[in-house]
């Protein structure tokens, strides 16, 4: 009991005696807070000059695309495999493998950009009742689906993402992608720019030149040669993940714009409230030594 | 079941009829429209143009308004857009995917394209035997990699100035 009783007077006793110290720890507090502010500010400078050449990759990589669009929604290849899978109902092999490219980057300090990508890519491989082969590109989004499907992760890539794509990054990725062997399905799972502070997760289908051979709509075009389809589909993956890179790029220097100008608001408030703190914790120690002081000369008298 | 089949072919026929119907409301002015795009920068968007020359790897093409769709794959060589004014526009293209739409529309993805008085000639002719030295490599995809360069820095030499 009496021991108990000294230490909670030496607790209390002890803040008294370090009142100099934590107006120290205050200043440094508030110091660093002001350095991670400027940090973050200059981040979301950064960011936000990015952001308009991101926006211009990508808005040409949208045109570039718009010509595959087109064709499919005209030769509609998406219908072949519909048609397929009702004549052959139940004769559709199980062993018929998903390949789903996540696409994603390295960096992180944006938002939730990773984490609902891997969600997303999550939700599709149990929706696949987990038969799928999974490529990652990037480094964040490698990381979040090797915990959950290590397995499943054949292929990943970083290093890109650091500037708006280009065709050569892509078509050696494609390049590798493709040694992985021949996938009844591809599809690639992005971050879809929809504005400047929101972004969805999306997904586009590689159709594989048999389902463009067969494609219901595949007689409006004149085809010179059969070989074309298998090109189209070649030419159609690296396309489509030109694009959804792109989209990718923008969508997280957005977030990243956003996250940093959150975070630069959230330290301007910790900046505000320390500062008062500091200046109350000051008086408090001022106030005390003149009290001491007074005392001290009072009691001379 | 024979219901759902019933309803695809029904679905079908109708998009049939409906494209038709498009086509022919939304050619009001029968020009050829041209997109042409890089993966990096869009070069004309849905212009109206005259006549496009196209490099495809069956030979070269010439596309008028009303062509009926197709799809080409280019290979090396002169794209030339001659615009309704008679100008004529070339670019050197190395390759890309040419489709004509249903409603009198071209678009155009290439993966490279440059004006001809861009290139430099002489570069073009060090790179062409740099590449014919390769090209005796013995490993295959060495070789393979120099004679696609090849096809592509003979098809710029002819272009360039």
């Amino acid at each position: 009991m009496f021991r108990l009783g000294a230490k909670q007077i030496a607790r209390a006793a002890a803040p008294q005696a370090r009142n100099y110290a934590t107006l120290r720890e205050i200043e440094m507090r508030l110091k660093s807070i002001k350095n991670i502010e400027k940090i973050t500010n200059t981040m979301k400078i950064v960011a936000s000059t990015r952001l308009n050449k991101a926006q211009r990759a990508m808005q040409a990589s949208r045109v570039f695309n718009e010509s595959e669009a087109e064709f499919n929604k005209n030769a509609d290849p998406a219908k072949t495999e519909e048609l397929k899978e009702e004549g052959a109902e139940a004769a559709t092999t199980p062993e018929d493998k998903t390949l789903l490219i996540v696409v994603s980057s390295d960096k992180g300090l944006c938002g939730s950009i990773h984490s609902q990508i891997s969600k997303s890519a999550r939700k599709r491989a149990q929706a696949l009742n987990g038969n799928v082969d999974i490529v990652a590109i990037g480094d964040k989004v490698k990381a979040q689906l090797t915990r959950t499907h290590g397995d499943n992760v054949k292929l990943a890539f970083n290093g890109v993402g650091k500037e708006a794509p280009n065709f050569t990054e892509v078509a050696l990725i494609v390049d590798e992608i493709s040694k992985l062997g021949k996938y009844e399905n591809v599809e690639i799972l992005y971050n879809k720019f929809v504005s400047g502070v929101s972004f969805e997760p999306s997904t586009f289908s590689i159709f594989t030149s048999d389902a463009i051979a067969n494609a219901p709509g595949i007689n409006k075009y004149e085809l010179e040669n059969e070989e074309i389809t298998k090109d189209l589909s070649e030419f159609s993956l690296a396309n489509n993940l030109l694009t959804a890179m792109a989209e990718g790029y923008a969508s997280e220097i957005s977030a990243r714009r956003n996250a940093m100008d959150n975070a630069s608001k959230n330290a301007g408030d910790m900046i505000n409230s320390y500062s008062i703190l500091y200046n109350r914790t000051r008086q408090a120690v001022i106030t005390n030594e003149l009290v001491d002081i007074i005392t001290g000369a009072s009691s001379l008298d | 079941m024979f219901r759902q089949a019933l309803r695809q072919v029904a679905k079908q026929s109708s998009v049939v009829r409906r494209t038709y119907a498009t086509e022919a409301a939304s050619t009001p002015s029968d020009a050829l429209k041209l997109s042409l795009a890089l993966p990096f920068q869009t070069l004309y968007t849905d212009s109206e143009v005259e006549q496009v020359n196209l490099p495809s790897i069956n030979g070269d093409l010439g596309i008028l308004a009303n062509h009926i769709p197709i799809v080409e794959q280019l290979r090396p060589g002169l794209l030339e857009i001659i615009s309704k004014g008679g100008e004529t526009e070339q670019y050197f293209v190395s390759g890309g995917i040419a489709m004509v739409q249903p409603g009198n529309k071209l678009t155009i993805s290439a993966i490279e394209a440059f004006k001809p008085d861009q290139i430099d000639l002489n570069t073009v002719k060090n790179l062409i035997v740099d590449a014919q030295k390769r090209a005796d490599s013995q490993d295959e995809v060495v070789a393979a990699e120099a004679n696609i360069e090849l096809e592509v820095l003979q098809a710029l030499q002819l272009v360039a100035k």
